[in-house]
């Protein structure tokens, strides 16, 4: 058998405490296609960045065409012929796609323009890419520059190609086209790694590696497996377990109807959401962060306006209101990142706990009541469990716990009749995840309608009466847990919505 | 590597400490520079203490002198401390001199206890829109307030130029001397302390320094203020409308620096001209952030810079001691004091570039 071109041994990464990557092992043949494929933080976007020299490994080897290789930049990787084609572009918006695509290759003072151009128009030519090598990147559309960074790794005779996420900014069509290049690189004996966790992306490729909270769930040949058995490997659990206790859920208390929240561009954040929760449940939303989650908690809460749709809490219409009106009817809104949206870092554990009540319940005449708002801070700190030196430390000076605590005391006031939790437990460790669980459990006790987002599935499926599953800012499904289990919402997940039955 | 890290507490004492060898530091400093301008450290440090605080009178001048300060110190501080860079306040108290001063043509025989607070108002109802606007440039379409406010001065500047030279407000018979005839006697701001012309403009200022520290400290809209300038995002979460706090807080701002354009013509020359002025609003803001962005903290300042200002008309005529020393002084008593404060709020690391 012939030497892998790219084989990594028992590759291991540490970021402090978290165990990023566990003795990763596996290994890319020329003209073959290898799929990363993982839960967000699984450890792919690690693996990858070892790979190109982003980062150093703490331990394990890297072996290319068979040799022990140590890279200390991302330079030597590319001079290798090791590229990768970033998620996140890193073009600079002002150069041409020329320029953009030699930066960093210019060995003298003068650049190499014509011999780069020809080369440019020759691989535009081979891989059927349409593209101006004049043009400046800022005019270029989402998925033309996703052609000048797959482009600028062609460019330099790359053996090994790593495509980290390359379909999520493209269409239906382009992503097509993307895996004709893909085929074509294939049979010019490139090396091709792919990460995604786009199952009918990942069913494309030649074999895939799973991962699961670092370490490698295993291996398979696509071509013997199928999505049902990696989306257990994913998840790591037998789909058939889940088995919970219901508890009778009420009346209709929140209620979207055809919901558009209007984008940058011409796709929409959120598109065409309907959705009911009732009294007393806990509506569960899964899907990989970035898919409409935000768009959705911050148009009920008020903090978006929705375009078309209407919005309304126990019959109210709340679709025009405003955050405070909203919040008044008894609404709390725990948002996805807490020292952004949440909480002002800079204010003490006090300020925070009245912010947006402060012109309300926490004002005295012209004045703040700042008797009562510490009265209040201290009742809060001792029922929600805050550990901090007292009720003046800053936030920001809090752990993510703790502050996160701070939230869940100033939202579990307000929300008496609607809670909305976006990854309330994002970051933290399990003791602090269960007491959150815990808290959530009251309210639904209490009756209040819960949508919790949430990148953790078992948790959901514990906690949640429905699951309904956001893909593309598109609320693709809605799953009973009763009577359904992972592998379905994960298909869900992976954008296979034809493949559900409801 | 250097890096900075965050102290988590910081003593009284050590800020304290770290303040007075600023002070200790900037002094040292000047005293070089008067050094290699050739004159006598002793003989020029003398003469500004003699003429900042050697008498009463002199005192009391200092305290005129630091009047205009304390109000375009307060301006500054209120829109720093929301983090919105208003540059504007020489600006704003050009147009608050010339609301005032427009506002007193209709205002012919009226008794000082109506015209006055007249006056007052229509400062700062001018001052505050001129700030208001760059706010709303802001918050409406994202225009860099540094650039609006700063280019606003130069309008505003040029507007008040074009009114006194040959313009509609120049004293018949004159355009060499750029001013307007001089204010009836009902106009003028009362005056507290005759040996100086101690003028209730300087009460108006300690009275706006304790009503700022209320209003950031213990009120709803000091709550916005200080969460817009840490975490906006998270205030608008919260249902707070932030473009409209923007605008609040630069018209207070602008109101406050429009009191030192009303102090200066209506309380010190008794006329408008531009000279007067100048420079008051700039300073206004060292004076801001020498004070810690706390308005007793700019109270401080801005008497200390009063002195300054005074002791420096002593030393000039006494001796040998070119008056451009003062700003020069200024600007070095900032410098410390700004790496004081990064001193004082964190701890410099210094770290080996680890290989691999």
């Amino acid at each position: 058998m012939a030497v892998p071109t790219l084989e990594a041994r028992k590759l291991s990464k540490s970021f402090g405490p978290v165990r990023a990557n566990h003795e990763i092992s596996f290994a890319v043949n020329a003209g073959e296609l290898l799929c990363l494929f993982g839960e967000n933080g699984a450890g792919k976007s690690t693996v990858s960045a070892c790979l190109t020299g982003l980062f150093a490994p703490d331990s394990g080897e890297i072996l290319f065409k068979g040799e022990k290789i140590r890279m200390k930049s991302a330079a030597e990787a590319i001079k290798l012929g090791i590229g990768l084609v970033h998620q996140h572009f890193v073009l600079v918006p002002d150069f041409t796609v020329l320029e953009n695509i030699i930066i960093g290759s210019e060995r003298s003072f003068a650049v190499p323009y014509v011999a780069a151009a020809a080369k440019l128009r020759k691989l535009c030519e081979t891989y059927g890419i349409e593209i101006d090598p004049n043009a400046q990147v800022r005019d270029l559309s989402v998925s033309e520059q996703q052609w000048v960074e797959l482009l600028k790794a062609l460019y330099f005779d790359a053996d090994v190609l790593i495509l980290d996420e390359p379909t999520a900014t493209l269409d239906i069509e382009n992503s097509k086209k993307l895996f004709q290049i893909i085929d074509k690189l294939k049979a010019d004996n490139v090396a091709l790694i792919i990460i995604t966790h786009k199952l009918d992306e990942v069913m494309q490729s030649d074999r895939v590696v799973v991962l699961r909270q670092g370490k490698v769930a295993g291996i398979r040949d696509t071509y013997a497996t199928n999505p049902e058995e990696l989306t257990q490997l994913m998840v790591g659990r037998d789909v058939s377990e889940t088995e919970k206790t219901r508890t009778p859920v009420g009346a209709p208390r929140l209620i979207l109807e055809g919901v558009t929240v209007a984008g940058k561009g011409n796709v929409p954040d959120l598109d065409d959401v309907s959705l009911t929760v009732h009294e007393g449940e806990i509506f569960g939303i899964a899907g990989v962060a970035g898919n409409g989650q935000n768009p959705l908690m911050e148009v009920i809460a008020g903090v978006r306006n929705p375009s078309k749709g209407r919005i309304s809490l126990d019959g109210l219409d709340i679709t025009d209101l405003g955050v405070q009106e909203i919040m008044a009817q008894g609404l709390g809104h725990i948002p996805d990142d807490r020292f952004l949206q949440g909480l002002v870092p800079e204010f003490s554990i006090a300020e925070n706990l009245i912010l947006g009540r402060h012109r309300s319940e926490f004002a005295k005449g012209n004045f703040i009541d700042q008797t009562k708002m510490r009265d209040h801070a201290r009742t809060d700190v001792a029922a929600f469990q805050v550990s901090a030196p007292s009720i003046n430390t800053p936030v920001g000076n809090l752990s993510g716990g703790n502050a996160q605590r701070v939230i869940l005391a100033r939202e579990f006031h307000l929300s008496t009749r609607v809670l909305l939790a976006n990854q309330p437990t994002r970051g933290l460790d399990v003791g602090v995840i269960e007491y959150i669980y815990e808290r959530l459990l009251e309210k639904k006790a209490a009756g209040v309608a819960i949508i919790l987002a949430s990148a953790e599935l078992e948790d959901l499926l514990t906690l949640c009466d429905r699951i309904g599953v956001m893909f593309q800012g598109r609320l693709v499904g809605i799953v009973d847990t009763a009577s359904s289990g992972l592998s379905e919402i994960g298909l869900l997940m992976a954008g296979h919505e034809t493949r559900l039955a409801s | 590597m250097i890096k900075l890290e965050r102290r988590t507490s910081i003593g009284w004492f050590a800020q304290l400490s770290a303040y007075v060898i600023a002070i200790g530091l900037g002094l040292l400093v000047s005293a070089l520079l008067i050094i290699a301008s050739g004159a006598s450290v002793a003989e020029g440090f003398g003469a500004l203490y003699e003429g900042a605080f050697g008498s009463s009178e002199a005192i009391l001048q200092s305290l005129v002198a630091a009047t205009p300060l304390i109000f375009t110190g307060l301006a500054t501080v209120i829109a720093f401390r929301a983090q919105i860079w208003s540059i504007g306040q020489e600006g704003q108290m050009f147009a608050g001199a010339m609301a005032g001063y427009w506002a007193s043509l209709y205002l012919g025989g009226a008794p000082s206890f109506i015209a006055i607070p007249l006056i007052i108002l229509a400062a700062m109802v001018g001052g505050g829109t001129l700030s208001a606007f760059s706010g709303w440039l802001k918050s409406r379409f994202e225009v860099n307030e540094i650039i609006s406010t700063v280019m606003m001065n130069y309008v505003i500047v040029f507007f008040l130029s074009y009114l006194l030279a040959g313009g509609p407000w120049t004293e018949a018979g004159t355009t060499s001397y750029n001013q307007t005839p001089i204010l009836a006697e009902n106009f003028q701001l009362p005056v507290m302390a005759s040996a100086a012309k101690l003028h209730i403009g300087f009460l108006l200022a300690l009275i706006a320094t304790v009503l700022c520290y209320l209003i950031i400290e213990k009120t709803p809209l000091g709550f916005e203020l200080r969460a817009l300038g840490y975490n906006p995002t998270a205030l608008r979460f919260k249902g707070t409308n932030v473009g409209r706090t923007v605008l609040v807080v630069m018209f207070i701002s602008g109101a406050l620096a429009a009191l030192a354009g009303v102090s200066e013509i209506f309380g010190v020359n008794y006329r408008l001209r531009g000279d007067v002025m100048v420079g008051l609003g700039y300073t206004g803001i060292i004076v801001g952030m020498i004070g810690g962005l706390s308005p007793f903290g700019a109270l401080i300042a801005a008497l200390l810079f009063g002195a300054l200002t005074n002791g420096s008309l002593y030393m000039s005529v006494l001796s040998d001691i070119p008056p451009a020393l003062v700003p020069a002084m200024q600007g070095i008593l900032l410098l410390f004091f700004l790496c004081t404060s990064v001193l004082v709020r964190f701890r410099i690391r210094i770290k080996r570039p680890a290989h691999d």
